[in-house]
Formats: structure tokens, C-alpha cells, sequence
């Protein structure tokens, strides 16, 4: 018998007799009995829902982001949000700033905002759109004094970005340099998790989960050390997060 | 790991004499624990999340063959690799000789209470890889030599003057005199090694079944970094960690991590699903899931105990527990301490060995009410004392001599009957002539000197209180 099957077959004698394929109904979980339809419904009910309650949800998430340690500024438009983003660069004394690449970076905004400071800024993207190997990229990321994202969506319940990795969205430029700023757009907030939950779901059955995930809320933080809080452990210490619209 | 379960009286002895473990305990109590308390008050329905909690946890157990194979298929599906180990030797030789095929120098770690099951590190070192935890607490636990010393603060034992002199000693760095500089110092120390790491390992807070997904809660950031940096990625959980749909997940993230640090939400959830995506940018190439049983199908066959399996590794009945706040991590022995080890770590060792811990409890019920999933502690507890004097569901471990089963079989009969009453009194009142001093008896012969060791017994009455009371009757 193999390793495998011995494995199961442990498990199996400690359960004793069961039926194979479980009831669903009553567990309370959110039945993974329910269809692919049931899903994109409430999905797009999300969608309708946060749409509509896009101011409302902008200023929760103003609220509880505050709360996780983001420094939390609003802006009406994009071109204010880039005067802001200046400054932090400014006030840093930063030379080297990586970017994701999320639409609503890019039209060349950030290099825009950043070239009257001649700091260098570096998309992360692979092959064609770039002239940098994965290497040279990741040592980038390594020296850069800030990174900049978009999201793909937040989080009012929790004060949480939420990055998903792709082609467009490096790991590292939320994680390798000692500042990462976030801009948040209207229209890009849930209420809770389980929204977003609800919508990652609905990617999965469409199939396009992606590999990662990750949601943001807040510095980097321990309490390893007699239970008092310090910042910037092994990701960002310093956390952004800009909300336009 | 090796067990020391057996040494619980010694370990506790030695907390309970440290006045630097008692204050850092103290510490412990004042803030993850009312911080757990404020978090789930202000947390709207909280008790309807924990028994929804419970009830998705008691379904995917109860079927837990079932949603392992989807596991399977999900893992494999999204390109990940996927082990199934018997027990912890099983699994440390899967790492191992993944990490010698692929020519693994250095790999760095994220907190797994599973690998100290294991004694992965030990092992690794032994084949000449170097292993760096990359959690805090972890690496400064790493660097002392030393185990955790609780689930998710392993290294709150120690003060920052501690911790200081331990940076001096092994990282050759000056004495820092405050937690930012020794922070700083750890963060440069590991920032190099997560740079030249060929393997990343974590544990895994949450398998989600339907889409084969590792969920990991961190704080300092390292899950990120284990996921991020190296070319491989190795997950390490044990089997009671799946649930059934991502759509759970909210749910869960919930009720762990309030009840682990009072957090709304950690600084880093991480959704972990195969390796990267051939477009993406970064990410490692190759993932590897590997969940291990190492004894959990005993608790998952015994219908008294497969509760126990419930567990989110929280922390909050280790916090809210009056016996691990006095004694600490250390004295229970082996991975898991606090109210919950006392259950798990006999089960997955030894139960004659680790039978200390089942009554290293007052049985006040503080960690059923922290617990998030509603454990019954207290309860599985008694079941573990009953087992180790009567050996119903477990005969090999019944660990009472047959001089105390003796003794407590004449004791049932002594009290069976008002005859048998009459005549123990009698008997008693004869025997203990020798030992009686002003009405008190000082010292006992062995076996029976434990119980005057450290109190005085008053001797049994000369006229016992039936007669008397016959006599105040009558006047």
C-alpha cells in the first residue's frame, strides 16, 4: 500500500463509517453545495452594493485604516493625491522608488509627479516591459527607499489593502522597501472580508484565482519582545495609504 | 521534538522560583488577554461567530477524509506538490531530501508549531542545511538554544536585557539598550539571509479544501518574506487545518486573530495558491504542501477527544489559563503548552509519560470561555485523569500502582455501609495510635508521608460525630 492510501486509510478507520460525499446543509459553513450561479449572483450584488455606497464605504475605511496604522490622507482627484505623494518622497530624501503596475499607475503618473526630484522610479514588470531581469529587479526593490501600488480592492471592516499578484503587481513593492504607499480609489472598498471572500470565490470558479494574495493592514509589527509594539520588522514600517475620489 | 513531558513538577517548580519569568508572565496576562476580551466585546455577535465557528470545524472533521482529498486535487490542480506524512519523522525526511535534491544551502523559516514536532531544524542542520527561523521571537528562541516558550509569542520570557546580551554573544553587535535597536538589528541580520535563501518554510494557519489555498496570519511581515523570496516554498500543517470553502475564511481570520492578539486583523493575511503564475512577476517556482497526522487520528478516533481538534492555535486559553500563568510554557514538555497542550501533547507523545499535564489545571473553566471554538478543555481534562486511573480507552497508559488501586478499592468499601463505616472508624482510630501527638498527626510512614508532608492532620475523633449527635438528640 502506498504512503498515500495508508495515510487515508488511518484517517478513515478513525472516523468510522461515513458516507463519502457530506451533507453541506446546516454546517453553517457557506455551502460549498451552493452553484456557480449562486455565486456570481451575490457577487454581483457586491458589486452593486459598493458602487453604490462608494462615499460611505471611503469613509470607513478612512476611519478603521487610521486605527491599523496607516497614515491616512483623501483627495478629490488623482493630481492633489500626486502633490501629497510628493512631499512623502520629498521629506524622505528618497532616490530610488519602485512601482506596481495597476492601471491607475500606468500612464507615466508616477514619473510625472516624481521627476522635478530626479528620483528614479522602476516599474516592476518582466519580459517586454521592461529592461531589467528578475534579479536586477529584486535587488531594485532591496535598495528602493519607497514602493508604490495601486490595490484591487480594500477593506472598511479591517483597514486593509488587498494586493493580488499578477503581471502587473510585483510581491516586493509592498514588502521590500521601509515605506509603501497604497492609493485607493472609490469604488474599490468592501464592507467586510467576507465580501471580499464572496468575490475571490467567484474568481476561483471562473478561474482566475491567481497564486497570492495579500492583504495589507498596516506597518509591519512585533510584540516579540516584552509585549511592546515596534514597527517595520521585515516588511514596511511606514504605511501610506492615499484614498482618491 | 524530544519530550520532557515528564518533567512538568521540575519545570514548574523552576518558573514558579524565577521572579523575571513571573514578571513577563504578568505582562502576558495584562495584554493579550484583556486585549482578547475588549476585542471579542466589541466584536458584534460574537458568540453566534464562535458556535458557527465550532460547527464548521466539528463538519470538516467529521469528514475530514473527504476534504483532504480535495485538498489533493486542488493543490495539484493549481501546480503545487502535495505530501501526505504518516507521522514527523515522515514529513522531516520529505523536506529533507527535497532540500539535498535541490541543492538547498540555507532555508529560512516562518513560525511552525508543526516543525518543532518535528525537530525539523535539528534535522536539516544534521544534513548540513542551515536553518534560520525568521519570526522574533522564533529566531531569538533559535539563537538562546532554546524552545518556544508560548504559541504565538515564543520568545516572552525573556527581557530586552536578555535578548541583548544573547545579540552580543551570538551576532558579535554592540549591546543595544531598547526593543527598536535589537528590532533593527534583527531585521538587518535576516534581510541578507532571506536574500540568499533557496527554500522558504511556513505553517499554515488554514488549508481552504475547495481551492487547495494556504492561509498564513503574520505580523512582522517574514510569512511574506518565506513566500516572496525564495525559489521554493514549502508549507508545513497539521491535518486539522482545513476548511471547506475560501468563502469560511472571513469567519476564521476573525476568531483567530482576535482571540490571539485582540487585533481587528493582522498587519499580513497571505493567501497562498500553488506556485507562481508564469506571468507573474515574482514568486516562488515551486510549492509544496505537507500536512502531517503524527498521532492526530488518535484524537480524531476517539470521540471524547476529536474536539481537541478544533484548535485555531490561538493562544487565548494558554493566557487565560491561572496555571500557564504562573508555570509558563517551558514546564509542560514538549510544542503545546497551556490548557490545550495538556490535551494535545500527551496525545501526540506519550500519555503515561506526559501524565502531569492532564492535571495541571484547577478545571476553573477560564479556557473554555476564551477559546473561540469553544472547546471544552475542563472536560477533556477529567476525561485524560479518568483514563489514567481507570485506563478505560487507553489500558496502556493507566499509570496507578496496584497498591493505590488497592487502597482506593478498600476505601469504596469502607464506606459502603454503615457496618463497614463503623468498623473502618474503629480501625482507623486503632491504627493511627503510634502517630498521634495533641490531637494531631504529624508525620505518616511512606506510602502515606506525602499527605503530612506539608500539612498536619487532625486525628479521627475518639468518638465519632454519629454518636455524638445521638447524645446531643437525647439532651
Amino acid at each position: 500500500m502506498t504512503e498515500r492510501n495508508e495515510f487515508f486509510n488511518t484517517i478513515r478507520q478513525a472516523l468510522g463509517p461515513q458516507t463519502e460525499a457530506p451533507n453541506l446543509t446546516g454546517t453553517g459553513s457557506s455551502a460549498l453545495g451552493d452553484n456557480s450561479d449562486a455565486v456570481s449572483a451575490r457577487s454581483q450584488a457586491i458589486q452593486a452594493y459598493i458602487d453604490e455606497q462608494s462615499g460611505p464605504l471611503m469613509d470607513s475605511l478612512s476611519e478603521s485604516a487610521t486605527g491599523a496604522g496607516w497614515k491616512v490622507a483623501r483627495f478629490d482627484d488623482l493630481d492633489k493625491a500626486g502633490d501629497h505623494i510628493v512631499g512623502i518622497v520629498r521629506d524622505v530624501e528618497a532616490n530610488l522608488v519602485v512601482r506596481s503596475r495597476q492601471d491607475v499607475l500606468e500612464s507615466g503618473i508616477v514619473e510625472a509627479w516624481l521627476a522635478s526630484l530626479g528620483v528614479d522610479v522602476v516599474p516592476m514588470a518582466l519580459g517586454e516591459h521592461s529592461e531589467h531581469t528578475v534579479d536586477e529587479l529584486r535587488s531594485l526593490a532591496e535598495r528602493a527607499d519607497i514602493g508604490i501600488t495601486g490595490v484591487d480592492y480594500a477593506i472598511a471592516e479591517t483597514g486593509s489593502c488587498v494586493l493580488i499578484p499578477s503581471a502587473q503587481v510585483s510581491r516586493l513593492v509592498s514588502l521590500l522597501p521601509p515605506i509603501h504607499i497604497a492609493i485607493v480609489q472609490r469604488g474599490q472598498v468592501l464592507p467586510t472580508l467576507d465580501e471580499l471572500f464572496t468575490i475571490r470565490r467567484r474568481d476561483f470558479l471562473d478561474g482566475n484565482l491567481g497564486s497570492y494574495m495579500n492583504l495589507i493592514s498596516g506597518p509591519s509589527r512585533s510584540a516579540d519582545i516584552e509585549y511592546t509594539l515596534v514597527t517595520g520588522v521585515h516588511g514596511p514600517g511606514e504605511v501610506h495609504m492615499i484614498l482618491v475620489g | 521534538m524530544q519530550s520532557h513531558t515528564k518533567d512538568f513538577r521540575q519545570g514548574a517548580g523552576a518558573a514558579l522560583s524565577d521572579p523575571k519569568i513571573q514578571a513577563n508572565l504578568e505582562g502576558l496576562y495584562n495584554g493579550f488577554h484583556q486585549a482578547r476580551i475588549d476585542a471579542s466585546d466589541q466584536t458584534p455577535d460574537w458568540e453566534a461567530l464562535q458556535d458557527k465557528g465550532r460547527a464548521i470545524k466539528a463538519h470538516t472533521l467529521d469528514n475530514l477524509a473527504y476534504y483532504l482529498e480535495m485538498v489533493e486535487r486542488n493543490v495539484i490542480a493549481s501546480g503545487g506538490h502535495i505530501y501526505f506524512a504518516r507521522d514527523a519523522e515522515a514529513a522531516s525526511n520529505y523536506v529533507v531530501n527535497l532540500a539535498k535534491e535541490r541543492g538547498i544551502e540555507l532555508v529560512i523559516k516562518g513560525k511552525s508549531m508543526v516543525s518543532e514536532e518535528m525537530a525539523l531544524n535539528h534535522r536539516l542542520e544534521e544534513e548540513g542545511i542551515e536553518p534560520v527561523e525568521t519570526d522574533l521571537g522564533e529566531y531569538i528562541v533559535q539563537l538562546a538554544e532554546e524552545t518556544p516558550f508560548h504559541i504565538i509569542a515564543p520568545a516572552i520570557h525573556k527581557s530586552r536585557g536578555e535578548v541583548s546580551e544573547l545579540f552580543v554573544e551570538k551576532l558579535n553587535v554592540p549591546l543595544y539598550d531598547n526593543i527598536e535597536d535589537l528590532t533593527r538589528e534583527a531585521r538587518d541580520q535576516l534581510r541578507q539571509k532571506f536574500v540568499d535563501a533557496g527554500m522558504g518554510i511556513t505553517g499554515a494557519n488554514f488549508i481552504v479544501a475547495e481551492t487547495g489555498t494556504v492561509t498564513l496570519v503574520t505580523n512582522e511581515g517574514n510569512g511574506r518574506m518565506c513566500t516572496s523570496m525564495p525559489k521554493i516554498h514549502v508549507a508545513i500543517t497539521g491535518m486539522e487545518k482545513v476548511v471547506p470553502s475560501i468563502e469560511d475564511l472571513g469567519l476564521f481570520l476573525r476568531l483567530l486573530i482576535r482571540s490571539a492578539t485582540g487585533q481587528r486583523i493582522s498587519s499580513y493575511v497571505t493567501t497562498v495558491t500553488g506556485p507562481r503564475g508564469e506571468d507573474e512577476v515574482d514568486g516562488p517556482e515551486e510549492f509544496h504542501l505537507v500536512i502531517v497526522d503524527n498521532g492526530r487520528s488518535k484524537m480524531l478516533a476517539d470521540p471524547n477527544l476529536r474536539e481537541a481538534l478544533y484548535c485555531l492555535r490561538c493562544g487565548a486559553c494558554l493566557n487565560a489559563c491561572p496555571v500557564y500563568r504562573k508555570v509558563g510554557g517551558h514546564a509542560y514538555g514538549w510544542v503545546y503548552p497551556g490548557p490545550i497542550g495538556a490535551i494535545v501533547s500527551p496525545m501526540l507523545t506519550n500519555l503515561s509519560e506526559a501524565k502531569d499535564l492532564p492535571f495541571a489545571s484547577t478545571l476553573c473553566g477560564a479556557c473554555k470561555e476564551a477559546c473561540p471554538v469553544k472547546i471544552n478543555i475542563p472536560r477533556m481534562l477529567l476525561y485524560l485523569r479518568k483514563e489514567l486511573t481507570q485506563g478505560e480507552t487507553y489500558p496502556e497508559h493507566k499509570s496507578v500502582s496496584m497498591a493505590e488501586s488497592t487502597a482506593v478499592k478498600g476505601w469504596r468499601a469502607s464506606v459502603s455501609s454503615s457496618f463497614m463505616m463503623r468498623l473502618s472508624n474503629l480501625g482507623g482510630r486503632l491504627l493511627q495510635l503510634p502517630f498521634v501527638r495533641g490531637g494531631r498527626i504529624d508525620r505518616l510512614p511512606s506510602p502515606l508521608s506525602g499527605w503530612t508532608k506539608h500539612r498536619k492532620f487532625p486525628a479521627i475523633a475518639s468518638k465519632p460525630f454519629r454518636t455524638r449527635w445521638k447524645n446531643i438528640g437525647k439532651k
